[in-house]
C-alpha cells in the first residue's frame, strides 16, 4: 500500500503532537521561570513610618517631569485625589475610623522585576530598561489598548482620557534625570529622608539594616518588594500592613509568572500550533474531496449548479 | 429552464413536517439542499433604514470621539479602562458569532456532514461580527496609528494574550474569513452574466485548491484568539471574582464561543425560516441542537469541577451580586440545554430556539462577567457606559444586522430546499418578465439554473 501525501502529513501530525507537548513541557522546566535581571537595577525605598505628608515630592515630580500641576479639586492647589496623568506621584493617608495607626503612602510605578503591564503589552510600547531596570513607555508603539491598566496589579500607569492623542503616565523614575547623574525628583526634595534613591541592592540592605535596628517597628519585619510579585524596584516599609496602604499581597511568585505560564506553555515556539495546523489540513484535505463527490451528486440529482 | 417544463409560480413552501410514505424510512421533504436568496421581497423597509440611522448616528459620534477622546465620550475612567465596547463588541458578540469556527470544526473536522448546510449562514455571521468587533476595536484603542507594529513580528510581544488577540483576530478576518465567504459571491456572478462564467470558473478552482489549508488556519486562528480573549483577564489575577478567575478561563471561553455561536447560526436561521417562511430541515437542526446540548453539558462540567477543585464555589453562597450574577448565568446556560434536550424529545422548535436564546445569553453574561460586572479593580470603582457609547456600540452591532438584511437577499446563504431555487427562477419570469433585457442592473435576479457541461 502506497503511502499517500495524505497519508504522511497526518503521520507526521500523529507522531508530532506528543512530541510537541513533551517539547513545551521541557522548555519550561529548562527555562525554569527564568526572568530577565537588569545589570544594575535601581529603585526607591520608601519608609512610611519617616514620611510627614509635605508633598513635597508631588511637586517635585511634576517639576522634574515638566507636567503641569493637578489643580482640578479647587483650580488653586496641587491636590489630586489619586494618580492620574498629571500625577505621576502621589501622597495619600491611611487613616483608620477606630483611630489605629494611621500612615502616609506614596504611590508610583513599583518598577516590578517581572512587569504585567509589559507582560501584556502587545507591542512592546512598555518595556524594561536593560540597564536600569526601569519600566518605560514608547509612545511609538503603544496602540492606546489600556490593557497595562487592566493587569497591573498596582494600578499606576494611567491613559489619558481626554484629546485625540492620548498618552499613558507612570513614573519613569525620572530616567531623564538618571541619565545626567540627578536623582528622582521626588527623592532630592524630601526633607526627611522617607524617600531615598539608589541601586536595588543598596536600598533593599539599607531596609533591612533598619527592620534589624528597630525590632517590631516595622510590618511583620519585612520590606515589601523584596520578593513580593516577583520582586519590585521600589520597597516599601511600613507600620501599617501593606495592604491597607493598597500593596496587594500577592506572594513572591509574579502574576505574568503564576498566570501566563500556560500560556507560554502552549505557544512556546509556536510548535503545538503548527502540528495542530498540520493536522487540520490533512483532515480537512480528505473531508472536502467527499464533500465535493456530494455536491457533484447532488447537482446530477437536482439538476442545479452544485455549491460548495 | 430547459428541463423544468411544470415550474410552479407559487411562493409557497412546503409544510415543514415529515411526512412518511409507503415504505418504511420517513423522507425528508424539508431537507436543506442548497443555500437560497431571500427573494421577492425589498432590502428597503423600515426596519432597515431604523438601522441606518443608528448607523449613521454612531458614525457621526465615532468623528466625536476621536475628536475629544475617549473620557468625555465613554464611561471608562482610570479603574475601568475599559468599557463595552471591547468588553461587549469584542469579547461577547464576537463569540456569538464565531459560527464559522464552531459549526466548522462540526463540519469538516468531525465529519457531521448535514452541517454543511449551516455553513454560510455561520460563515456570513461570523465575517459580520468579526468585522463590526474589529471596527470597533480601533474606535476603542488610544492610538490606533500604531498599529501598523503587527505587520512587523520582531516587535510583537509574542507571549502576551493582547498582541495574540490583535495579530490574530486581524489577520483571520482578513484572510480565512474573508476567503470562505468569497463562493457566495462568485456564484452570483456566475449566475448573474454568462460571459462571466470562464472567469468565475477558474477563480472557484482556485479557491478550492487552497481551501484545505484556508479552512485549517480558519479553524486554528479563532481557536487561539477566542481562548486569549479568555487569558486576557488571566493577568488581571486578584481584581477578577474568584468565581471567574481560573486558569481554565481560556479553556471555557472557547467552548463558551462554540455552544454560543451554535445557538447564533441554528437560532438565526430559525428565525429567518420562521420570518420568510422558509422550511426547516429538522433533521440539520435536531444535530445541531444535540451538538450544542452536549458541548453545554461540557462545558458545565469543567466549570463546576474547576470551581470545586479550586474551593471557590463556597463564594456562590455568599449571596452578594457576584453570587447572583453566577446563579444568573448558571441557570440561564443550563435551562437553555435542558430546553434544547427536551427539543429533540418532544419535536418542538419552540423549545429548540428559546433553548439557543437562553445559552446564547447565559454565555454572554459569562463572557460578559471577567472584564466587566465580576472585575473588582477597587472599593470605589464605578462604571456604566455613557449614552455616546452605548449609541455607538449600539450603531456597530447594526451595522452588522443590516448588512446582514442585504447579504441574505442579494446572495445565496440561507439554506432551503432545492425546490425553493427553481420556485425563485418560476418568480422572476413570472414577476419581472423584463429582466431578460435589463438583467445586469437587476440584483434581485439569479438567472439560468442549468448546471454546466464543465462541471
Amino acid at each position: 500500500m502506497a503511502i499517500t501525501r495524505r497519508d504522511l502529513i497526518l503521520n507526521i501530525a500523529k507522531a508530532g503532537v506528543p512530541a510537541a507537548v513533551a517539547m513545551s513541557g521541557a522548555v519550561k522546566l529548562a527555562q525554569a521561570e527564568e526572568i530577565p535581571v537588569p545589570n544594575t537595577p535601581v529603585g526607591l525605598l520608601y519608609d512610611a513610618s519617616l514620611c510627614i505628608g509635605c508633598k513635597a515630592c508631588e511637586a517635585a515630580c511634576n517639576e522634574a517631569n515638566n507636567t503641569p500641576a493637578d489643580i482640578s479639586g479647587d483650580q488653586l492647589h496641587q491636590a489630586p485625589t489619586d494618580l492620574n496623568v498629571f500625577t505621576r506621584n502621589i501622597i495619600k493617608l491611611y487613616k483608620p475610623e477606630d483611630g489605629s495607626a494611621s500612615s502616609f503612602v506614596k504611590r508610583q510605578c513599583m518598577q516590578c522585576l517581572d512587569p504585567a503591564c509589559a507582560a501584556g503589552c502587545p507591542f512592546q510600547a512598555l518595556y524594561k530598561d536593560s540597564e536600569s531596570g526601569v519600566v518605560k513607555w514608547d509612545g511609538g508603539k503603544c496602540i492606546g489598548c489600556r490593557y497595562c491598566t487592566i493587569s497591573c496589579p498596582y494600578s499606576v500607569p494611567r491613559f489619558q482620557w481626554a484629546g485625540f492623542n492620548p498618552v499613558i503616565t507612570k513614573c519613569e523614575l525620572c530616567s531623564h534625570r538618571l541619565a545626567v547623574g540627578l536623582k528622582p525628583g521626588c527623592t532630592s526634595v524630601c526633607p526627611t529622608g522617607a524617600v531615598i534613591f539608589g541601586p536595588r541592592t543598596t536600598i533593599l540592605a539599607d531596609a533591612k539594616q533598619r527592620i534589624k535596628k528597630n525590632p517590631g517597628r516595622y510590618y511583620q519585619d519585612r520590606v515589601y518588594g523584596e520578593t513580593d510579585n516577583g520582586g519590585t524596584q521600589a520597597l516599601y516599609l511600613s507600620r501599617v500592613p501593606f495592604e491597607k496602604l493598597g500593596l496587594p499581597e500577592i506572594g513572591p511568585e509574579s502574576v505574568p509568572a503564576k498566570t501566563l505560564r500556560w500560556q507560554k506553555r502552549i505557544y512556546s515556539y509556536f510548535a503545538l500550533p503548527a502540528l495542530l495546523y498540520v493536522g487540520l489540513v490533512g483532515m480537512i484535505r480528505k473531508n472536502l474531496k467527499g464533500h465535493e463527490e456530494e455536491a457533484h451528486q447532488l447537482e446530477k440529482q437536482t439538476g442545479l449548479r452544485a455549491q460548495l | 429552464m430547459s428541463g423544468e417544463k411544470t415550474i410552479s409560480a407559487t411562493i409557497t413552501n412546503p409544510p415543514s413536517k415529515f411526512e412518511s410514505i409507503t415504505i418504511g424510512k420517513p423522507v425528508n421533504k424539508t431537507r436543506w439542499q442548497r443555500a437560497v436568496p431571500v427573494y421577492g421581497v425589498s432590502v428597503i423597509n423600515p426596519f432597515f433604514l431604523v438601522l441606518i440611522a443608528l448607523v449613521l448616528l454612531s458614525l457621526v459620534l465615532t468623528v466625536y470621539r476621536e475628536i475629544v477622546g475617549l473620557g468625555p465620550a465613554s464611561g471608562m475612567n482610570d479603574m475601568f479602562g475599559w468599557g463595552i465596547w471591547k468588553t461587549f463588541n469584542v469579547v461577547v458578540l464576537t463569540a456569538w458569532g464565531s459560527g464559522a469556527f464552531a459549526v466548522g470544526v462540526a463540519a469538516w473536522v468531525f465529519g457531521r456532514k448535514r452541517l454543511h448546510s449551516l455553513m454560510r449562514m455561520a460563515l456570513l455571521t461570523s465575517m459580520l461580527a468579526y468585522a463590526c468587533g474589529l471596527c470597533l476595536l480601533g474606535v476603542d484603542v488610544g492610538r490606533p496609528w500604531n498599529f501598523y507594529w503587527v505587520i512587523f513580528p520582531w516587535n510583537w510581544n509574542v507571549h502576551s494574550p493582547m498582541a495574540e488577540i490583535a495579530i490574530c483576530m486581524s489577520l483571520y478576518a482578513s484572510i480565512p474569513l474573508f476567503l470562505e465567504n468569497i463562493p457566495p459571491v462568485l456564484e452570483r456572478l456566475w449566475h448573474f452574466d454568462p460571459r462571466l462564467r470562464p472567469g468565475v470558473e477558474l477563480a472557484e478552482r482556485v479557491l478550492h485548491k487552497g481551501f484545505p489549508v484556508i479552512i485549517a488556519a480558519a479553524y486554528l486562528l479563532p481557536a487561539m484568539h477566542q481562548s486569549s480573549l479568555g487569558a486576557l483577564m488571566l493577568l488581571a489575577g486578584q481584581r477578577v471574582h474568584p468565581l471567574w478567575q481560573t486558569p481554565f478561563l481560556p479553556l471555557l471561553y472557547v467552548v463558551a464561543a462554540a455552544f454560543m455561536s451554535f445557538g447564533c447560526v441554528a437560532g438565526t436561521t430559525m428565525l429567518c425560516c420562521l420570518f420568510w417562511r422558509r422550511a426547516m430541515d429538522m433533521e440539520v437542526l435536531n444535530e445541531a441542537a444535540r451538538i450544542t446540548a452536549w458541548t453545554i453539558v461540557g462545558w458545565m462540567a469543567i466549570r463546576l469541577i474547576d470551581l470545586l477543585f479550586r474551593g471557590s464555589l463556597v463564594t456562590a453562597f455568599h449571596f452578594d451580586h457576584y453570587a447572583g450574577i453566577f446563579w444568573t448565568e448558571t441557570a440561564l446556560i443550563s435551562y437553555g440545554g435542558y430546553l434544547l434536550f427536551r427539543s429533540l424529545r418532544d419535536r418542538r422548535t419552540r423549545s429548540m430556539y428559546l433553548g439557543y436564546a437562553f445559552s446564547s445569553l447565559g454565555g454572554m453574561l459569562y463572557r460578559f462577567s471577567p472584564t466587566t460586572l465580576a472585575y473588582m479593580p477597587g472599593p470605589h470603582a464605578m462604571y456604566f457606559p455613557s449614552t455616546i457609547e452605548l449609541l455607538i456600540a449600539i450603531g456597530f452591532a447594526s451595522a452588522g444586522i443590516a448588512a446582514f438584511l442585504v447579504m441574505v437577499k442579494l446572495f445565496a446563504i440561507l439554506p432551503a430546499p432545492a425546490q425553493e431555487w427553481r420556485n425563485m427562477a418560476a418568480y422572476f419570469k413570472l414577476r419581472k418578465p423584463y429582466i431578460g433585457w435589463t438583467k445586469y442592473f437587476n440584483f434581485g435576479f439569479f438567472g439560468d439554473t442549468e448546471p454546466t457541461d464543465s462541471e
